[in-house]
C-alpha cells in the first residue's frame, strides 16, 4: 500500500516545516509590533505612549498581510508542484535546498532579476499598471478575513467590518479590470482574446458565486464575517456546509438537550424536519456552487480559459516578464488562498473544531491542555498565545490548505472547458441552480428555529 | 427581433491570427493562418514546409545501408513503420524472403511502436484540451517502459534502425520476452485507468462529442487513412484489407464505428487500437518460431536489384507507403514516401470551418499528425 | 428535468471517479530518478558515445585502419589518418577523429567494423562548451584495457584473437601472413562466447588483408 512512503513523508515534512515557519514568523512580527512594543512603551513612557500604541496596533494587520502573502504564495507554488509531482508519479523539485524547499525562493529571485520587457506598440502605462491592479484587490480582500480566521483576536479586531463579506466580494471583482487591461495593453492578439475571455467569464460566474454566498448570509442573518464564524461554533453539525444552523437542534439534542431541544428547534413537527433536510441539501449545493464559481473567478483549471496555453499561448500574460509576471503569478496564488479562506469562513465553520465540544470534553487530557495553555506565562503575561485563537488558527490552516490541495487535485485531473460551453454552463446551469437553492432557503428557513 | 438585427448590417472586422510555427499546440512547426470572426474560424490555411529535410533526396544520395539508418526520422514517433515500409519495398525488388521469426519480431516491435505512438498522442491530446499537469504523465510512463524494451533490442529509444532489408537487426533474449509479457499483463489495467479519468469525463465529452465530424465522403476524397478513417465507419486497415507479413495468421478485427466519427470516436478508436495491439503482441509472443532472423547480408555496399517497388504498411497514423526505384547500384534512383500525416492534414480546413477557436486544438489534435512526417 | 438531474449526477460521478483515480497515485512510487545522482539503467546495446577498444587481454589497439567506418558513415564524421609502415608493409594508424557534433549515433560504423574496434559505449554525457571539443581524437577515443574488457563482456562480443606474431612483428611479415589463417582457426573455439555469435568470429578472419584502396563491397563484414 505505502510503496511511496518516502515521498509522502517528504511532502508532509515540507508542509509542516513551511507552515510552521510561515505562521511563527508572521505571528512573531505581529506580536512584536502589536503587543510587545506597546507593552514596552507603556512600561517606559506610561500614558504618553497611547497614541503611538494605537498607531502600532492599527499597522499590525497590514504588516501581517504584507509579510504573509509573498511567503505564502511561495509555499503554495511549492506545495502545488510537489503535490502534482506526487500524483504524476514524479519527484518534483528536489535540487535547491533540503528536499527542494527553496526552489520557489530561487524562482522568485530569478524572476525579479529578469529583464522587464514592454513590447513595441504596447501601452506602457497600462501594461505596468495592470499587474498592480491585479494584485492589490487580493490584499485588500484578505483584510477582513484576518479577523474571522483568528476567531476575532483583539489584535485584528479593528479589521472586522460589519459588511465583511460584501467588502470581500467587491474587492474580488476588481481583478477583471486588470486582466482586460493587461490583454489590451499587450498589443498581442492572443492576449486580447485572453483578456476579453476573462472579462466575460468573471462576470458570468460572479452571479452564482454571490448567490451561493447570499444563501449563507440569509441563514446567518448577517454580513459580518466574525459573526458568521461564531454562529457556526459547536461542531460539524453547526457548519454552514450542513445547513447553517438547521441541524443546531439535532446537535443540542445529541449534546444532552434531549427531545426538548429538538422540539424547540423544529417546532412544526414533520414539516420542520423536512425543511431542515432541504436546508442541508441546499447549503451543500451552495458550497459546491461556490467552489465552482470561485475556480472560474480565479482562473484555475478547468476554467483557465483566459490563459489557455494550448490555444492562446498564455493569454493575458503572454507579453509579461520579470517582476510584472511575478506579480501576476503571486496574485494568482494569493487569490486561491483568499478563496479557500472565504470558503472556510463561510462554509466550514472558520476556526471551529469539527468535533462537537460535548465529545471533545470527554476526551481525557484535552481540557487540561487548554487550561494549561491559558494559565501559562506566555498567555497570561506576554499574550503570546491564546488558546481560542491558537486552536482556531490551526483548524483554519488545516481547512484552507485542505481546500488548496483539493484545487490542485482538480487541476491534475480535469481538462478545460470551451468558452461557449463555459458560458452556457454558467448561465444555463449554475445561475438557475443557485436561484433555486436561494428560493428553497428563503422558504425553508421559516420552518426551522435557526440559532436557537 | 431577430430579423431586425440581421437587417442592420453590423460591420465587424475579421481578425487574422497566425497560429504557429511557434505555438505550444501546433505539435512542431506547423503554421495555421486563421481568419477569425470573433472566436469563430472563417478560414484556415495550413502552411507547410518548415520542417522539410529532403528525406527523399537524401535517399537518392546515400547507400541503401546508410539510408536505412536515416528513415526512422521520417516519422520519429513510429520509426519501426517507416523502416518496415522501406524494407518491404526493397525486399519486393530484391526477391528476398524474410525468415519467419524475423516477420514475427517485426510485428511485435511494430505493434509496440504503435502503442507508444498512440500513448504519446493520448498525452499530448489531453494537453491540447487543457488537462495540462496531471493526466498526460501517465501515458508517458507506460511509453517509457516500452521504449526501455525497444532500446534493449534496437539500441536506441526512438531511432531504432531495427527493421532491415531482409530481416531484423538483433534477436531478443528469452528474458526480453518475459519482460514484454509482464508489461502486457500490466498495460490493460493502465488503459482502464486512463479511461476512468478521461473517457466519460463530462468536460471531455463536451469538448469532443459532435465536434469535428469527419464525413465519409470527405475522408475518401482527401485520402484520409488510419484511425481517422476507421472511426468514420470505413473499415480500411491494410493489415486486413491487403494483408502483409504474418497478419493473416493473427486474429484481430478491424476497429470501426457505425457512424461518421467525431473527435471522441477518433479518441476511442485509438484506445481500442492499443488494447488490440496488446492482443496481437500476445499472439505473436506465443506463436513465434525459432530460426534465423536475417535473410539478406547486411553490409556497407549492399545492392538492391533494379526495378521499381512499392510497399505500404498500416502505421499508427494511416497508410505509410514507400515507392522506390533502383538501378541495381549502391544507391537508389528515386525514393518517394506516401505519408499518412500529410494526407490527413489536408482535411483540416474542411473540419475547422465554422468552429470556435478553442475547437481548433481539439480537432487538430485528434487527427494526430506529426510534422516531420508531413514535411519529410 | 429528471433526465437533466440524472445526467448531472452521472457527470459528477465520472468526475469523482477521475479524481479518485488520480488520487490513488499518491501511493505509487515515482518513476523518475534523481538523474545526476542516480544513473539510469542503460541496456548493453545502447548506442552512445563512440569509442575505440583495445584488446582486453594484451592492450593492443584493435584498429587496423581499414577505413570501413569512415566510408559507411552517413554523416562523414569519421576521419582516419594512417600510413603504410615501411617495415611491415601494413597500415599503421596515426590519428582517428570522430566529430561527435555531427554523429547521429546510428551505429553503422560499429556494424561494419571487422575487428570490433569501434563500438558504441553506454555513455551519453558528452555536453561540452564548444563544437571543437566535440571532435574526439585518437587518445580521447581509445578506451583503457579495463573499459574494453567491460564492454566486450557487456556487449557479448567475442574476444579478439591475440596478435600471432607479437614477439617479433618486424621479423617475418610473410610468415606472419601465412600463419594467420591457422591462428584464427585456433583462436576461434578459444573465444569465450564465440558460439553465441559465430558470424562475428567469421568476420574476423578477413580484416588483416583489408586495404584502404579496396572497394567497400569487397571488404564487407557482417555482424549477425
Amino acid at each position: 500500500m505505502f510503496s511511496n512512503g518516502d515521498e509522502i513523508f517528504k511532502i508532509s515534512r515540507l508542509t509542516l516545516v513551511w507552515l510552521g515557519g510561515i505562521f511563527t514568523i508572521v505571528w512573531m512580527v505581529c506580536w512584536a509590533i502589536g503587543i510587545g512594543l506597546p507593552m514596552l512603551l507603556t512600561n517606559q513612557l506610561g500614558e504618553q505612549a497611547n497614541l503611538a500604541n494605537e498607531i502600532l496596533r492599527a499597522v499590525t494587520p497590514v504588516i501581517a498581510i504584507l509579510v504573509f502573502i509573498p511567503i505564502n504564495a511561495m509555499f503554495m507554488v511549492l506545495i502545488e508542484r510537489r503535490a502534482l509531482a506526487l500524483w504524476t508519479v514524479r519527484k518534483g523539485p528536489n535540487r535547491v535546498g533540503p528536499d527542494g524547499n527553496f526552489q520557489t525562493a530561487a524562482d522568485a529571485v530569478k524572476l525579479l532579476l529578469k529583464e522587464d520587457i514592454t513590447p513595441t506598440g504596447a501601452d506602457a502605462v497600462m501594461h505596468t499598471f495592470a499587474p498592480i491592479l491585479f494584485f492589490a484587490p487580493s490584499i485588500i480582500g484578505a483584510v477582513p478575513l484576518l479577523a474571522a480566521v483568528t476567531n476575532d483576536h483583539p489584535l485584528f479586531h479593528i479589521l472586522n467590518l460589519p459588511t465583511g463579506i460584501f467588502y470581500v466580494l467587491a474587492a474580488g471583482a476588481l481583478p477583471v479590470v486588470a486582466l482586460v487591461m493587461a490583454g489590451w495593453a499587450s498589443n498581442n492578439k492572443y492576449s486580447l482574446v485572453g483578456g476579453l475571455r476573462s472579462a466575460a467569464q468573471a462576470i458570468s460566474y460572479e452571479i452564482p458565486l454571490v448567490l451561493s454566498l447570499v444563501t449563507v448570509c440569509l441563514m446567518a442573518g448577517t454580513l459580518d464575517l466574525v459573526k458568521i464564524t461564531q454562529q457556526q461554533a459547536g461542531g460539524i453539525l453547526n457548519w454552514n456546509l450542513l445547513g447553517g444552523g438547521a441541524l443546531i437542534g439535532l446537535n443540542q439534542a445529541l449534546g444532552g438537550g434531549g427531545a426538548k431541544a429538538l422540539e424547540a428547534a423544529y417546532p412544526m413537527g414533520i414539516a420542520s424536519y423536512v425543511c431542515a433536510g432541504l436546508l442541508v441539501c441546499a447549503l451543500t449545493i451552495s458550497f459546491w456552487l461556490y467552489l465552482t464559481g470561485a475556480c472560474a473567478e480565479i482562473n484555475r483549471i478547468p476554467f483557465d480559459l483566459p490563459e489557455a496555453e494550448s490555444e492562446l499561448v498564455s493569454g493575458y500574460n503572454t507579453e509579461y516578464s520579470g517582476m510584472k509576471f511575478a506579480i501576476f503569478f503571486l496574485a494568482e496564488f494569493t487569490n486561491l488562498f483568499v478563496v479557500a479562506s472565504i470558503t472556510t469562513v463561510m462554509f466550514l465553520g472558520g476556526g471551529d473544531n469539527p468535533i462537537p465540544p460535548y465529545i471533545l470534553d470527554k476526551i481525557p487530557g484535552i481540557p487540561q491542555m487548554v487550561a494549561a495553555i491559558r494559565d501559562s506565562f506566555l498567555c497570561q503575561t506576554l499574550h503570546l498565545v491564546n488558546p481560542e485563537t491558537l486552536f482556531a488558527t490551526l483548524w483554519v490552516i488545516a481547512k484552507v490548505y485542505g481546500l488548496v490541495i483539493f484545487a490542485i487535485l482538480i487541476r491534475a485531473t480535469l481538462p478545460r472547458f470551451r468558452i461557449d460551453q463555459l458560458m452556457a454552463f454558467g448561465w444555463k446551469r449554475l445561475i438557475p441552480l443557485s436561484l433555486i437553492v436561494f428560493i428553497i432557503v428563503v422558504f425553508a428557513r421559516e420552518f426551522v428555529n435557526i440559532h436557537g | 427581433m431577430a430579423t431586425e438585427i440581421q437587417e442592420i448590417d453590423l460591420k465587424t472586422d475579421e481578425m487574422i491570427i497566425n497560429m504557429g510555427p511557434q505555438h505550444p499546440a501546433t505539435h512542431g512547426v506547423l503554421r495555421l493562418l486563421l481568419t477569425l470572426d470573433g472566436e469563430t474560424v472563417k478560414h484556415v490555411e495550413p502552411v507547410l514546409g518548415h520542417l522539410h529535410r529532403a528525406q527523399e533526396w537524401q535517399g537518392q544520395n546515400r547507400t541503401w545501408f546508410q539510408y536505412q539508418a536515416l528513415i526512422d526520422r521520417v516519422d520519429y514517433l513510429s520509426g519501426m513503420f517507416t523502416s518496415w515500409a522501406m524494407a518491404r519495398a526493397c525486399e519486393q525488388l530484391d526477391g528476398v524472403t524474410v525468415p519467419e521469426r524475423a516477420e514475427y519480431l517485426r510485428v511485435i516491435v511494430s505493434e509496440m511502436n504503435r502503442i507508444t505512438s498512440h500513448l504519446l498522442w493520448l498525452g499530448t491530446y489531453l494537453i491540447d484540451l487543457g488537462a495540462m499537469f496531471g493526466f498526460p504523465f501517465y501515458p508517458f510512463r507506460e511509453r517509457e517502459k516500452l521504449f526501455d524494451l525497444l532500446e534493449e533490442i534496437a539500441g536506441q529509444r526512438m531511432m531504432f534502425n531495427y527493421i532491415r532489408i531482409g530481416g531484423v537487426l538483433r534477436d531478443p533474449k528469452p528474458a526480453w520476452f518475459d519482460k514484454l509479457k509482464a508489461f502486457l499483463d500490466e498495460f490493460p489495467d493502465r488503459i482502464d485507468e486512463y479511461e476512468a479519468i478521461v473517457t466519460q469525463n463530462p468536460i471531455f465529452l463536451k469538448r469532443t462529442k459532435g465536434v469535428g465530424i469527419l464525413k465519409q465522403s470527405v475522408a475518401t476524397d482527401y485520402g484520409v487513412t488510419g484511425p481517422c478513417l476507421r472511426s468514420s465507419g470505413i473499415a480500411m486497415d491494410l493489415r486486413r484489407t491487403r494483408p502483409y507479413s504474418i497478419y493473416p495468421d493473427i486474429k484481430f478485427d478491424v476497429i470501426t464505428f457505425d457512424k461518421e466519427g467525431d473527435t471522441w470516436d477518433r479518441y476511442m478508436a485509438r484506445i481500442l487500437e492499443m488494447r488490440q495491439c496488446v492482443d496481437i503482441i500476445r499472439q505473436c509472443v506465443e506463436k513465434i518460431p525459432t530460426g534465423d532472423i536475417m535473410g539478406k547480408k547486411q553490409m556497407a555496399g549492399m545492392r538492391v536489384k533494379a526495378g521499381e517497388g512499392f510497399a505500404a504498411v498500416e502505421s499508427p497514423r494511416g497508410v505509410l507507403g514507400c515507392y522506390v526505384v533502383s538501378g541495381g547500384g549502391e544507391k537508389a534512383v528515386r525514393f518517394r514516401w506516401r505519408n499518412p500525416s500529410f494526407c490527413n492534414l489536408t482535411i483540416l480546413p474542411e473540419l475547422l470551418k465554422g468552429c470556435p477557436l478553442s475547437d481548433i486544438m481539439a480537432i487538430f489534435g485528434s487527427i494526430d499528425i506529426i510534422l516531420p512526417d508531413v514535411d519529410r | 428535468m429528471a433526465n437533466l438531474i440524472s445526467r448531472a449526477f452521472g457527470g459528477l460521478n465520472e468526475v469523482r471517479r477521475g479524481l479518485a483515480t488520480v488520487f490513488k497515485h499518491t501511493w505509487r512510487e515515482p518513476i523518475t530518478k534523481n538523474y545526476p545522482d542516480e544513473m539510469p539503467d542503460i541496456t548493453p546495446h545502447f548506442r552512445g558515445r563512440l569509442a575505440l577498444t583495445v584488446n582486453p587481454e594484451t592492450g593492443d589497439h584493435l584498429c587496423i585502419s581499414c577505413r570501413q567506418c569512415e566510408r559507411v558513415c552517413p554523416d562523414k564524421c569519421i576521419e582516419i589518418t594512417s600510413h603504410k609502415s615501411p617495415e611491415t608493409n601494413k597500415l599503421e594508424l596515426i590519428d582517428f577523429k570522430i566529430d561527435h557534433g555531427l554523429c547521429m549515433f546510428c551505429g553503422l560504423c560499429t556494424e561494419v567494423c571487422p575487428t570490433l574496434c569501434i563500438i558504441n559505449t553506454n555513455d551519453f554525457e558528452m555536453a561540452d562548451y564548444s563544437r571543437q571539443s566535440l571532435i574526439y581524437d585518437l587518445k580521447k577515443l581509445t578506451l583503457s584495457q579495463e573499459e574494453s574488457a567491460f564492454y566486450f563482456e557487456r556487449k557479448e562480443m567475442p574476444l579478439p584473437k591475440p596478435k600471432p606474431a607479437k614477439p617479433a612483428p618486424a621479423a617475418k611479415p610473410a610468415a606472419d601472413a601465412a600463419a594467420k589463417p591457422a591462428d584464427a582457426a585456433a583462436a576461434k573455439p578459444a573465444a569465450p562466447s564465440a558460439e553465441a555469435k559465430p558470424a562475428e568470429a567469421k568476420a574476423e578472419e578477413k580484416p588483416a588483408e583489408a586495404k584502404a584502396e579496396e572497394k567497400p563491397a569487397d571488404t564487407k563484414a557482417t555482424e549477425e
